[in-house]
């Protein structure tokens, strides 16, 4: 409990019956940007974070009256930053700011030394300029609108249409050569600055400047024409010569016995056999009327019935048998005098 | 004749400014260069502090230049190991030239807060780096 008392005296003591400027949010700090030695914005804070009445006093170590700010930044009347032009600052001297923050009754004084020069952030670069030179090699030029170009280190960052990631590389000069570029990527650059080592020991770098771009970015077009023409100019174009076809096809009897040939019908030629010989092939061929003749027999021959015997064990000889074989049917018995070819072979097996 | 001598000698008066300009720059670059290498092999403890000019006015420029040189050489390399660093460092600021510095300026070396050599050699490089970007400034114009 004692200690508890030894610790909240001091604090009531400082903020007494009004509510403290910085209890309830943490200090306040200036943060100073020399913006390409033109201006200087000094800030200390947001509208959200602040909430007492801030005056801004500065002065450099050779002079001894404290000027107060005489451009503040104001955020819903609440003062967040103060506004320096050319002719307030100096490099390379102490530069001494005293922040007042008062709230009711209380101030709270919060003061910071700073080197103006290392608080220097130059402009982007501007004109990037890309020629084209021997051996398949670029340059890359661009200028600054810092007025000691020669304080200045610079960065330039690229990749081509192909990579995925970004080359950075550190400049010292105002022009950068890639060595070997390939004409058929597409390649971007962009390059910042920042006060060298020999002007300053500022970290602060530029903004990335304009991108400039070179090559050829046929990827892309060449595959939105390729897309053209597969989806609208070969279809179209099959259309139409396959309309100019089936025209010539219907009009041009010649093209159409071509692709599509008759089927051979002989009967014409057999025309004359079947309508004016009337299928009679010899008068039609022209066969020599004697050879028809000597093709015409001059016997008869009567047709001689043959068929199989029944087996041995139950045969009974035909000539014991009165009546005749029941087999045997002759149409037409022959004459005994009359010469018959199959006479031998009666009955027999 | 007479203004084609009087050409040729501006002609040569301006070429001399101009390579004692670039020089002047090439110099103090150098200088840069070598205190930039000193911060990491230098002594800072227990060692003598040094008078430490600090935004010297104009006129006192010099002085403040040979109270700086004067300074590095009662330096202290850190080891063993980084007195060849120390040795080659401490030679460039032997041969280096300044101007006789001009009457008119009253303040003396010990006139001076005297700083440990860290320091020294931080206020040392920022006179350097405001000289240096004076003499852009004047190139530029």
């Amino acid at each position: 409990m004692a200690a508890l008392a030894t610790f909240l005296v001091p604090v009531l003591l400082l903020c007494g019956p009004d509510p403290c400027p910085a209890a309830a949010h943490s200090q306040p700090e200036v943060k100073c940007v020399l913006f390409n030695e033109e201006y200087m914005n000094c800030t200390w804070g947001s509208r959200e974070t602040l909430k007492a009445n801030y005056s801004l006093y500065y002065w450099y170590r050779n002079t001894s009256n404290k000027v107060e700010c005489k451009h503040y930044w104001q955020d819903q009347d609440i003062r967040v930053g103060c506004y320096f032009n050319q002719n307030e600052i100096i490099q390379f001297q102490p530069f001494h700011v005293l922040l007042k923050a008062s709230m009711g009754g209380s101030t709270l004084e919060i003061s910071k030394r700073m080197e103006l020069q290392d608080l220097v952030k130059p402009d982007a670069p501007v004109n990037l300029t890309i020629h084209n030179m021997s051996n398949n090699q670029l340059q890359l030029t661009w200028a600054t609108t810092y007025p000691k170009a020669k304080c200045l280190e610079h960065a330039v960052k690229y990749k081509s249409n192909k990579d995925t990631d970004w080359m950075e590389i550190s400049v010292n000069g105002d022009v950068f050569s890639l060595p070997s570029v390939d004409y058929k990527k597409f390649y971007t650059f962009y390059v910042r600055s920042k006060v060298n080592k020999y002007c300053g020991r500022t970290q602060l770098w530029s903004e990335w400047s304009v991108p400039v771009v070179w090559g050829s970015n046929s990827t892309s077009k060449g595959t939105v024409h390729w897309l053209w023409i597969h989806t609208v100019l070969i279809p179209i174009a099959s259309c139409l010569i396959l309309l100019v076809l089936v025209i010539l096809l219907v009009r041009m009897e010649r093209v159409w016995v071509i692709l599509m040939p008759r089927i051979p019908n002989p009967s014409k030629n057999f025309d004359e056999l079947f309508i004016t010989h009337n299928g009679n092939f010899q008068e039609w061929a022209g066969v020599p009327k004697d050879v028809v003749e000597s093709f015409k027999p001059n016997y008869s021959e009567n047709i001689c019935y043959v068929s199989e015997l029944p087996p041995k064990d139950s045969y009974e000889p035909l000539w014991e048998s009165s009546n005749p074989p029941p087999s045997v049917m002759p149409s037409a018995s022959p004459a005994p005098g009359e010469h018959s070819p199959y006479k031998n072979s009666y009955g027999r097996v | 004749m007479e203004r084609t001598i009087i050409f040729c000698m501006l002609f040569f008066f301006s070429s001399t400014v101009l390579a004692a300009a670039s020089h002047r720059a090439v110099k103090y670059r150098q200088i840069l260069l070598v205190i930039e290498k000193l911060e990491h092999a230098v002594k800072d403890k227990d060692v003598e502090w040094l008078h430490t000019p600090e935004n010297p006015v104009e006129g006192c420029v010099d002085t403040a230049l040979s109270c700086f040189k004067n300074g590095t050489l009662q330096l202290q390399p850190l080891n063993s190991q980084v007195n060849a660093t120390f040795t080659k460092a401490i030679r460039v600021f032997r041969k280096y030239t300044i101007r006789s510095p001009g009457k008119q300026c009253e303040s003396s070396c010990e006139s001076y807060k005297k700083k440990p050599p860290k320091e020294f050699l931080t206020s040392f490089a920022k006179l350097i780096q405001k000289l240096l970007k004076n003499e852009y400034s004047a190139q530029q114009s």
